[in-house]
């Protein structure tokens, strides 16, 4: 599989249980070597070159798996204060600013101080996806994220994502199916075959439909990625 | 973003305040046990202090010596530097206390005659209670015309030093001990800290924190808090010492007065002391940092 992902775009890769949908996140995030092929972020490996690349690059994106442990003795606030460790530089009062409009945005408000094990699962999924946002980073990695959060989160987590992907942020979801209403909309065909589908929701230009070209380098602009297979 | 924020330094501290301060207060007490030890040995030289006490060398001067020679020969002695005091004791003052410990034998003084000589004590330092110590004093006054005698613990004197020896060496050992419980208690705390710190480590080097990075900045942080807690204890040990030293006198006899606790020959060990207790705390969860990292990473 030859995959191109360019900035603000939205990938979601279906299919059924084990099929490989949390290994492809995992290699195209850089936490897991391929047995083959390579993957690349603005020209560079992830795996074959400098490890620091691999670590700025997983910096600079998040993660929601697809378990989310009940992260025993820890508050909401505490995965908070994490994040915030890897940001670097962010004052208390500015994280409890961030926290809180964060929180607000998925439902969660004023649960700061909520163990996170008393958290149901879906309300431990989009915790787990304010944690991240929390640091703004240029990729999301989502694994079951909408199946997890419940249907009826399915369609505001879409806008969320929509609106993150407009500007200019690169998400790869991993869901069993897509889900109905997105359906509905004009979806190109799925970019691969069995044993997943992967579906491009947005781009940056309709143009761009295989996705092999990276947009214009901005001062914001997240780094292009290109997964290649066999190399 | 902009601001400080929270630090690698002190990640054992959130969200497991309570159990790192309760460690930490464990790891206090068992400084404060070794600290107290450590300035007690060094203030009393183990059992020197107490010997010293106890020990005293006596010149016993001719008869018809002046006060004014045995005085002269006491302050000769007394400037050695082996000598904590010397004193001279005149004929009067000698049979005085004789009578005080033999009362009943006025008698001995026949004819008005004292019969007893003056005399010189010496007692030695707690350091200079040794061979070479006593070699010293008594080379200094053999030589002397008016010195008719010199006792000095005779044939048992050997006998007392080598147990002097061996008791110090008993002390230093148990002091080498206190501080191997120390190193348990750190190793085992250390080792918990790191194992409760996994998912949290987890997080940060899944998110991109380098894992040496962390591993470093909690080394450092541990060594910040442990020279705080070394100097919280030692300060501790001199005033439980000072409260203890004013309650018991036994123990003043044995470990002297806490004011001697500032003088340089006992404080300049003290920062080594400070210093080694900071860094092994910081090697100490540098060596355990590893049990914080999923297996493989």
């Amino acid at each position: 599989m030859t995959l191109s992902v360019a900035g603000g775009e939205m990938w979601v890769v279906t299919g059924p249980p084990s099929s490989g949908k949390t290994l492809l996140l995992q290699i195209l995030r850089g936490e897991r070597r391929p047995d083959s092929g390579d993957v690349h972020v603005s020209g560079k490996s992830l795996y074959r070159d400098d490890p620091a690349h691999n670590r700025k690059f997983r910096a600079s994106s998040g993660v929601v798996p697809e378990c989310l442990s009940p992260e025993e003795g820890r508050t909401v606030a505490d995965l908070f204060r994490l994040s915030s460790l890897v940001a670097g530089g962010v004052s208390p009062s500015e994280r409890k600013g961030r926290t809180e409009e964060l929180l607000a945005m998925v439902g969660l408000p004023e649960t700061e101080e909520t163990k996170v094990a008393r958290l149901s699962v879906s309300e431990r999924a989009r915790m787990a996806l304010a944690v991240e946002l929390f640091r703004s980073p240029d990729y999301l990695f989502l694994d079951m994220l909408l199946e997890n959060s419940g249907q009826g989160w399915a369609d505001r987590l879409g806008a969320i994502l929509r609106a993150l992907a407009k500007g200019g942020r690169t998400i790869l979801l991993a869901e069993r199916r897509l889900p109905e209403k997105w359906q509905a909309g004009r979806i190109p065909p799925p970019a691969s075959a069995e044993p997943f589908r992967l579906y491009r929701l947005t781009g940056p230009s309709p143009e761009r439909k295989g996705g092999t070209e990276s947009p214009p380098p901005g001062e914001d602009a997240p780094l292009p990625m290109t997964a290649r297979e066999g190399e | 973003m902009s601001g400080s924020g929270p630090s690698l330094l002190w990640i054992d501290w959130r969200p497991y305040r309570g159990p790192t301060g309760r460690e930490t207060a464990v790891r206090f007490l068992v400084l404060f046990l070794v600290a107290s030890y450590f300035l007690g040995m060094f203030s009393s030289g183990g059992v020197d202090r107490f010997l010293a006490e106890e020990f005293t060398m006596t010149a016993i001067l001719r008869g018809g010596v002046p006060d004014e020679e045995g005085a002269g020969i006491a302050g000769k002695v007394g400037a050695l530097p082996h000598v904590r005091e010397a004193v001279y004791r005149n004929p009067d003052e000698a049979w005085e206390e004789f009578l005080e410990s033999y009362p009943g034998l006025e008698s001995l003084r026949g004819g008005g005659r004292n019969p007893l000589p003056g005399y010189v004590d010496v007692r030695l330092r707690p350091g200079g209670l040794s061979e070479e110590g006593i070699e010293k004093v008594r080379s200094s006054l053999e030589p002397l015309p008016q010195v008719e005698k010199i006792l000095s613990g005779g044939t048992l004197m050997p006998r007392l030093l080598r147990m002097k020896r061996w008791a110090n060496a008993l002390l230093w050992a148990g002091f080498a001990l206190a501080c191997g419980v120390f190193l348990a208690v750190l190793g085992m705390q250390e080792r918990a800290r790191a194992q409760r710190l996994l998912p949290d480590v987890s997080f940060l080097v899944e998110r991109g924190v380098s894992g040496g990075r962390i591993v470093v900045r909690r080394a450092a942080g541990a060594a910040v808090v442990g020279a705080a807690l070394a100097l919280l204890a030692v300060s501790a040990s001199v005033g439980a010492l000072h409260f203890v030293t004013d309650a018991f006198p036994f123990l003043r006899a044995a470990v002297g007065p806490v004011r001697e606790l500032f003088d340089s020959r006992i404080a300049s060990p003290v920062w080594p002391f400070l210093l080694s207790a900071a860094a092994l705390q910081g090697i100490a969860s540098l060596l355990a940092g590893s049990a914080a990292f999923p297996k493989g990473k």
